[in-house]
């Protein structure tokens, strides 16, 4: 039996008032020892009986026809098997939480990098041999690569409320800016493999990826067989941040090749297959528009974008997410345009639309506390709205005033000079700030937990892409049941589990969280009836049961296994009020006059993200997410030709993610006291993206406090630094 | 990477001959060659390797000039020129990775002349003369532009001879992951006046800044450098940086070289 919970009210604080005291302490990873040892199996790692291997090739056009695969010019070369094409290959991976197949496209080419064909070979080496000396023929057709070039735009209906034309008539102070981000990958640390076997008319796959419940039904869409033929295992998975949010070519690559060739099929993405066709992160150009009166009051607030996509993609940046809910002002608008593009397409990379859209609001925000003369801090405390902008919501809760006080007092705001005064030898020295948002969701999400005597098992196809998940779910049952956290064994990423959420949007932990939270009350009812006393009397410590005067130990009082399984989805709370993560970003830097050098000295982010699970895994995510800032701000851009949307920076080298000589020791975290009673039976709120949030403007700002100059295009590269100087 | 063959001679007259076969091409430490094959951006028959070649390897000092065989790789030059040229032997020192240096070969980077290489700065302010099987080239007749110079078919540099100046001082600009210079600028006052080259700048590679020489050997303090600057047509623009960055940098890095010169 399952249960089935809607959140339709605010939920009683049970993790406070359970006695095992584990929940937000900063307990190891238990998958951590078995990381750093190389006995966690990542995908690629599997070796299987008979296992063939199997390369993608790229199509080196961007637009039109293969006429011809020249299977016939790599055939006889030692240990080729074969080389696949197919009508059901995938010509990049599904967008998140699609369920469906991705665009088949048969023998059209979309794409540079597009992969169209899976060359097949006795070993690796083999294999990539083949596929680099293929030799194919295309039917070639004119197509844009290029935003600025392409004649296929398609612009949407501004959202609005108030009258934004009005209020801008009004504003005494009117800024209007234009920035733009460049194209960001996700660069995970294990690149997009997967190993497909058949058997008895049914596939296992063995993949990299975040959301299992979800991949399954797009494994079977994609080869047009029954959702129960498909069983897919993702129990560890090197880093994803959205890239593996939905399944890959190299998925269906190896399904289909195993199918046809009757053996296991290993397919493994080069870095370069990565750059060239994973979903990657828009490029924007953003307009942001401030009106404000003479007292810093906003009364306008504009924030358009144009993004780019392949033709077929559903997804489009949401740039002005946040823009939409941060501040208050009489009239709002936000266009957005979605330019249509032959080139990798673009989808969710972490912290979709927050992570490009806050850097220019918040460098807007900057500019126009600058021009009124007003503290940056004050400005954005003037500003907050009372309820939701757009919709007139309640904000469930919002600490973000604390956010910006408390980070001010920490960091020493207080002391900040004017704009372009400070200099050490070559060094000009600014502070930043900005304010940092993520909407918080939760998403439909099942788990089953089982106890047998003073030992638990949780059982979920979530994943833990390297956030943590083992450790919460193993924290929030131990809670629950009164036993260590090393009593619990934790099992994710078989899609033969209950069907979770999957790690994305940030809303893994909450929902696989409630659900497992959910799986392992319903067991305490179970407990209590053993131990006869009502479940609001029952007090479950170190293995032990109490309750009206009786007690006894689980491994006694347990005698057959008890199971317990539920299942979560947003209600009614949802239409009642927002939820979502605030905090505030404080950054250090130190601008080289001469060279255009910028060094990040110190950062600071005070977070208001709900109730923390785990101090030290929440802490993790939320210094990742201030590094992404980082490489937002100075160095991360995908480059490309822009005549045929060929990627040229495909590797590690030529797209530069902070290093840690990029990233200052002094790197500061807290967290405030939160518990978001509307978001979910545990309180939490998403962790994994706030810390990108606005980290990036907090930099950028801090920049142009340093040197007296904007740069409006990202990353702040030498370069640009240098000339942003010029007279 | 292609197939091909390989050989080790121990002698020049050796890899000269064994050079003489179609599509052979000699391989110093392969930092350059060896990635290019792998990319297959190459596909020579045979590879000639110089590391054997006893008479290619070390350095010498003979009266005011050192003499370093063109198999000597940057980590030996990085040590033993610690004291006797500081410049050079820091410049070595600043090739790439541990790796790079215990492989990578003087002879390998002046022939390969990367626009971007450092050796080739320090051979057109040092005045250095680059010697062959057949013939001795002065550096300014050597870099000819984008990885091209003098060199003929089948001829191997056995030799680079610095004369060591009375003050030097080379300023690398590093490109973060790569480690090659954006901009390099090496300064050398010699006797009879001042040397400035400048290399990952321009569209032509290597390349010696004339003005400042001239400026330089009047007065040689960052100062004299006021009034210069350098035009921005015909610098490289790229990932890292556009020309007039690089033209900025040019400047930036020719005063700090100055001032740190000994
Ligand atoms: C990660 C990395 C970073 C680097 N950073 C720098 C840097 O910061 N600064 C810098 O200057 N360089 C840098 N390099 C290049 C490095 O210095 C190479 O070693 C050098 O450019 C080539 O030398 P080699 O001996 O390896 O030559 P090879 O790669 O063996 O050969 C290069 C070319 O020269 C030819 N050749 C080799 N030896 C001779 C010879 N004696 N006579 C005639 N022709 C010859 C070969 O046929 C080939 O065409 C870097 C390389 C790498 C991989």
């Amino acid at each position: 039996m399952k249960d089935h919970f809607t959140m339709d009210e605010p939920q009683p604080r049970v993790l406070d008032e359970t006695k095992q005291g584990v929940i937000g302490t900063p307990m190891d990873r238990p998958d951590g020892a078995r990381k750093v040892s190389g006995t966690a199996g990542y995908a690629a790692d599997h070796k299987v009986e008979g296992m063939a291997h199997g390369v993608l090739v790229r199509a080196t056009i961007s637009r039109g026809r293969v006429t011809d695969i020249g299977r016939a010019s790599v055939m006889d070369l030692d240990g080729v098997i074969e080389v696949v094409t197919d009508p059901r290959m995938t010509r990049n991976p599904a967008q998140g939480m699609a369920g469906e197949a991705p665009v088949q496209p048969g023998d059209d080419v979309h794409y540079h990098g597009q992969p169209i064909a899976v060359v097949v070979a006795e070993t690796f080496e083999a294999a990539r041999d083949a596929a680099q000396r293929l030799v194919v023929t295309y039917r070639k057709e004119d197509a844009a690569s290029d935003p600025d070039a392409t004649p296929d735009t398609e612009v949407g209906d501004p959202e609005t409320a108030g009258d934004f034309d009005a209020a801008w008539a009004k504003a005494d102070v009117r800024l209007d800016r234009t920035y733009t981000t460049p194209s960001q990958v996700s660069a995970a640390m294990e690149p997009h493999a997967a190993i497909a076997e058949w058997t008895d008319g049914r596939v296992e796959l063995r993949s990299s990826l975040q959301m299992v419940r979800f991949n399954k039904a797009e494994l079977a869409d994609t080869l047009g067989i029954d959702a129960d033929r498909v069983r897919i295992l993702s129990p560890f998975v090197g880093g994803g941040f959205g890239s593996k949010l939905g399944l890959g070519p190299e998925a269906v690559a190896a399904a289909i090749a195993s199918e046809k060739l009757g053996r296991p099929v290993r397919v493994v993405m080069s870095r370069q297959n990565v750059f060239d066709a994973v979903l990657r992160r828009s490029e924007t150009r953003q307009r942001v528009r401030l009106g404000a009166s003479k007292d810093g009051q906003l009364l306008a607030l504009s924030h358009d974008d144009r993004v780019s996509n392949l033709d077929g993609e559903g997804f489009a940046e949401p740039v002005s997410q946040a823009s939409q809910f941060l501040y208050r002002a009489d009239g709002l608008s936000f266009t957005q345009t979605v330019a249509r593009i032959a080139a990798t397409p673009a989808g969710s990379v972490r912290a979709p639309g927050e992570a490009v859209g806050m850097v220019a609001l918040e460098a807007a925000m900057d500019e126009l506390a600058d021009e009124l003369g007003v503290d940056p801090v004050e400005l954005r405390l003037n500003n907050l709205p009372d309820t939701h902008p757009m919709d007139g919501r309640a904000f469930s809760t919002r600490r973000l005033a604390d956010c910006l006080q408390d980070g001010a007092a920490r960091f020493g705001w207080a002391d900040r000079w004017t704009r372009g005064t400070r200099r050490e030898g070559d060094w000009l020295i600014g502070m930043g700030v900005a304010s940092a948002a993520r909407s918080n969701m939760l998403v439909k999400s099942a788990a089953r937990v089982r106890l047998q005597g003073d030992r638990a098992v949780v059982e979920t196809d979530m994943t833990d892409i390297g956030t943590g998940t083992y450790a919460i779910l193993s924290q929030i049952a131990g809670e629950m049941l009164g036993l260590s956290p090393d009593r619990v064994d934790v099992r994710l990423g078989d899609s033969d589990l209950p069907g979770a959420s999957g790690s994305g949007g940030s809303f893994g932990a909450s929902s696989a969280g409630s659900a497992t939270f959910l799986a392992a009350k319903r067991i305490r009812r179970d407990i209590a009836r053993k131990l006869g006393c009502p479940e609001d009397a029952l007090t479950l410590q170190n293995g032990r049961a109490r309750g009206d005067n009786r007690e006894a130990d689980l491994s006694e009082l347990i005698d057959q296994e008890l199971v317990g399984e539920a299942e979560i989805e947003a209600g009614k709370t949802d239409e009642s009020h927002f939820s979502a993560g605030f905090g505030a970003h404080f950054a250090e830097v130190a601008v080289n006059e001469w060279t255009g050098e910028v060094r990040v000295r110190r950062m600071l982010a005070v977070m208001s993200m709900g109730r923390i699970l785990n101090e030290k895994t929440a802490r993790s995510q939320a210094l990742g997410g201030m590094i992404w800032g980082i490489g937002t701000a100075l160095t991360e851009e995908v480059q490309s030709d822009a005549r045929d949307g060929h990627v040229v920076t495909r590797d590690l080298a030529n797209y530069h993610v902070p290093s840690h000589a990029d990233v200052p020791g002094d790197m500061q975290v807290v967290f405030l006291e939160e518990r978001d009673d509307w978001a979910n039976p545990i309180q939490t709120k998403g962790i994994g993206e706030l810390g990108i949030s606005g980290a990036g403007a907090a930099v950028i700002n801090a920049i142009s406090h340093a040197t007296g100059h904007r740069t409006y295009d990202c990353p702040a590269l030498p370069d640009r630094v240098i000339s942003s100087l010029a007279p | 990477m292609y197939a091909f063959d390989i050989e080790r001679p121990t002698t020049v007259a050796e890899a000269v001959n064994a050079l003489k076969t179609d599509e052979a091409q000699p391989l110093g430490g392969g930092q350059t060659l060896i990635p290019t094959l792998k990319a297959r951006l190459a596909a020579p028959s045979k590879l000639v390797s110089l590391s054997a070649i006893a008479e290619m390897i070390g350095i010498s000092r003979e009266g005011s000039t050192i003499r370093i065989g063109g198999a000597t790789t940057h980590g030996q030059v990085a040590t033993e020129l610690a004291e006797s040229y500081p410049a050079l032997g820091y410049l070595a020192s600043k090739i790439g990775d541990p790796a790079v240096r215990n492989r990578g070969t003087i002879g390998g980077s002046v022939a390969n002349n990367d626009p971007a290489a450092c050796y080739p700065a320090a051979c057109l302010a040092s005045g250095a003369t680059i010697t062959t099987n057949t013939r001795d080239i002065a550096a300014d007749d050597f870099f000819l532009g984008m990885f091209e110079t003098a060199l003929e078919e089948d001829e191997i540099v056995t030799a680079v001879t610095f004369p060591v100046p009375q003050k030097a001082d080379y300023q690398k600009f590093e490109q973060p992951a790569s480690r090659f210079p954006l901009v390099g600028v090496f300064v050398a006052k010699h006797d009879d006046g001042v040397r400035v080259a400048v290399t990952g700048a321009s569209e032509s590679g290597v390349f010696r800044w004339t003005e400042a020489e001239e400026a330089l050997s009047a007065d040689f303090s960052a100062g004299a450098l006021d009034g210069l600057s350098v035009d921005a047509d015909g610098m490289i623009t790229d990932l890292h940086g556009d020309g007039a960055y690089r033209a900025h940098l040019i400047k930036v890095l020719t005063g700090r070289a100055v001032t740190a010169s000994r």
